[in-house]
């Protein structure tokens, strides 16, 4: 599904990934744990079409290249990245938000668009699963929602728009243990042998309840190594600093 | 100019019949008008928007005679659908209807101006012009313990063949005690060129609460300056909202005097503006006595190379204590020529008072955009979203869910 070879990224002249290779199959679930500046988020961002980095290298998505594709139109064709810090949209409402999001996708496969009570009733579905409080589907966009419930947000958007690649750029950061059982269930109930996710993280934890197919270790821009669940508990007990 | 300014004024005393007192009255605000002329750039409230030049390079010469023998035929396609309302329909300067059908005719009073006291004394030569000029003016009396049943919709039209011209309005209001009254006014130009001067005045008595509405938004190439002079008493609560956009110049200037303990002003504004339009708001609100309230919320807009400017004064006299004074100027400039100014200015001489004021300005936020796009959205759907997320506060302002709801659709803001 992506096939990620020999990507090199700078920003303001500062080298941030060097020759990262990466294959994700569909199905699979990989995590990517590393220390800070190690050049995860940077990964997720160019993942997703945040411009402003110059880059070489190749990144295929169903063999397709990524960087002829626009931000909106890797979201057409079902890359999803769930925000390490989700932004606040004042004056835009949540759910016109997501329904706007949903049908501007559903209209570039072809589908056809969600009328309101269609739309209605999913997100309520949706919004229930994950235990995510309706009444604040009808305020501002993330707009005073505390650390928790922005990542909860990201995590609904996911599960409304069904996407094939999800990218978690730390989302368990800030979540208290409720919250990351939540988070990690509305994962799991995404896993189709279709959808495949990358699961960038500092810790261990989340992994506990999302199972990783596969886990690297990002430093200075490399993976230095990969491996099965266990090299996440190898890591933890380790730490970054003498993995080396 | 002063010939002819002269010459058009001696043909309107020929063909009207105003009192000797009047023509008196209005030879001393012509030779006020010539002695001091357009505003400049040199005085300091004129000085991000210099309406001398901006008449003389987009218009050139004025003429100020305009035959108002005849009446013009009213458009009825032009009044607002899908809300009942009382109108009064201005056309090319002239008063054409005054229609208060949906109220009980005891408790609304209109006056002629010859039953009026003319003891107008303003520091501002656009206000001598409309003085001098003015064809025919009113003062609408709400009468005490009456609350309109419908708004009243001003509507300023003109005709396509009105080129060149100096239009003056003029309206008086007087909100007796425990009145209350909700009024928009709309522009509705076909003319090009013209140079209108509005002049409204409002007396808001004790227990008053006046809603004031002002749409700008058909586009139109004409320059024009509304002055709005608010007088407060006990209680009352004057709201104003100013949609700033369709015409390529217009200053609306807002004087308001808090008069009178636990009265309040409220003053919102959207300048959305493209191409070469220059907008501004000057606000002027004076706290004259203890325990009154102001709030001032403006946003813009800016595409192309067009340019807003806020200029918003709180006076806070010595007796005014208690003074609680809130501003705040945003914008968002979606061209790298387009422009805003904003002039804040606190003027305080009480001690116990809470003033604030900020003002910012900016692109659209790059990060926004781009969370937005990661959701799938185009380039023009966020940019959109967040547009009217912005703009959204404001209209959320105004208190009347009907007309809020009637803006909302005129400008394309969404909930």
């Amino acid at each position: 599904m992506l096939r990620i070879n020999n990507l090199s990224a700078r920003i303001d002249n500062k080298s941030i990934l060097k020759n990262f290779s990466l294959q994700v199959n569909a199905g699979e679930v990989h995590a990517i744990m590393g220390p800070n500046g190690s050049g995860k988020s940077t990964l997720s961002n160019i993942l997703s079409g945040k411009k402003g980095y110059d880059l070489s290298g190749e990144v295929l998505f169903e063999n397709n290249n990524l960087f002829e594709l626009e931000t909106e139109e890797r979201a057409h064709r079902g890359i999803f990245l769930a925000f390490q810090y989700p932004l606040e949209i004042p004056g835009v409402n949540t759910n016109i938000f997501l329904k706007t999001s949903l049908n501007a996708i559903r209209k570039a496969r072809g589908e056809k668009e969600l009328d309101a009570i269609e739309f209605l009733r999913l997100v309520k579905e949706k919004a229930k699963e994950l235990k995510f409080e309706e009444e604040k589907l009808n305020r501002q966009l993330n707009v005073g929602f505390s650390g928790g419930e922005k990542k909860k947000n990201e995590i609904l958007q996911m599960s409304i728009l069904n996407p094939k690649l999800s990218i978690l750029d730390e989302t368990d950061s800030g979540l208290d243990i409720d919250a990351l059982r939540i988070v990690a269930d509305g994962v799991n109930s995404l896993r189709k042998k279709n959808n495949s996710f990358i699961i960038i993280t500092h810790y261990q934890r989340l992994l506990d309840y999302i199972k990783p197919d596969f886990v690297h270790v990002l430093m200075n821009g490399k993976i230095i190594q990969s491996g099965g669940p266990e090299l996440a508990l190898e890591l933890e007990k380790k730490g970054y600093e003498n993995f080396n | 100019m002063e010939k002819q300014l002269k010459n058009d004024f001696e043909k309107i005393i020929k063909t009207t019949n105003f009192s000797k007192e009047t023509i008196k009255i209005k030879e001393n605000h012509l030779n006020q008008f010539i002695a001091t002329g357009f505003p400049n750039r040199k005085l300091e409230n004129w000085k991000f928007s210099d309406i001398n030049q901006i008449i003389k390079k987009n218009i050139g010469d004025l003429g100020f005679y305009n035959d108002y023998s005849f009446a013009n035929k009213i458009d009825p396609s032009i009044f607002i659908d899908g809300i009942e309302h009382n109108k009064i329909v201005f056309i090319n300067g002239r008063i054409e209807k005054i229609d208060f059908t949906y109220e009980d005719i005891n408790k609304i009073e209109i006056l002629d101006q010859d039953q009026l006291e003319n003891s107008i004394k303003y520091d501002n030569s656009l206000i001598s012009l409309n003085s001098a000029f003015t064809n025919k003016y009113y003062k609408i009396v709400v009468k005490e313990n009456y609350s309109l049943k419908k708004p009243l919709i001003i509507y300023q039209t003109s005709t396509k063949n009105l080129k060149y011209k100096n239009i003056n309005l003029r309206l008086d209001f007087l909100l007796e005690n425990n009145s209350c009254l909700k009024l928009i006014e709309i522009s509705d130009d076909n003319s090009r060129k013209n140079f209108t001067n509005t002049f409204f005045n409002f007396e808001l008595k004790k227990h008053t609460i006046l809603k004031n509405y002002k749409i700008d938004k058909k586009i139109n190439d004409n320059i024009k300056y509304s002055f709005n002079n608010i007088q407060q008493d006990t209680n009352s609560i004057s709201e104003t909202f100013i949609l700033s956009s369709g015409s390529n110049f217009i200053k609306n200037e807002i004087n308001c005097n808090l008069n009178g303990k636990y009265s309040s002003a409220f003053i919102n504004g959207i300048f959305s503006l493209k191409n070469h339009s220059h907008h501004e708001i000057r606000t002027s609100v004076n706290h004259l006595i203890d325990n009154t309230k102001s709030y001032q919320l403006i946003k813009s807009v800016l595409d192309d190379n067009s340019k807003s400017v806020y200029q918003g004064k709180i006076f806070v006299n010595s007796k005014a204590q208690k003074t609680d004074g809130y501003q705040l100027s945003k914008a968002v400039l979606l061209n790298e020529n387009s422009e805003f100014n904003a002039k804040p200015e606190l003027e305080i001489y009480a001690d116990d008072v809470k003033c604030s004021h900020g003002s910012s300005s900016g692109n659209l936020n790059k990060d926004s955009i781009f969370y937005l796009m990661s959701r799938g959205l185009d380039y023009e759907q966020s940019k959109e979203l967040l547009i009217n997320g912005f703009l959204l506060e404001v209209v959320e302002k105004i208190t009347d869910s009907e007309i809020r709801n009637l803006i909302k659709n005129l400008i394309g803001v969404k909930e």
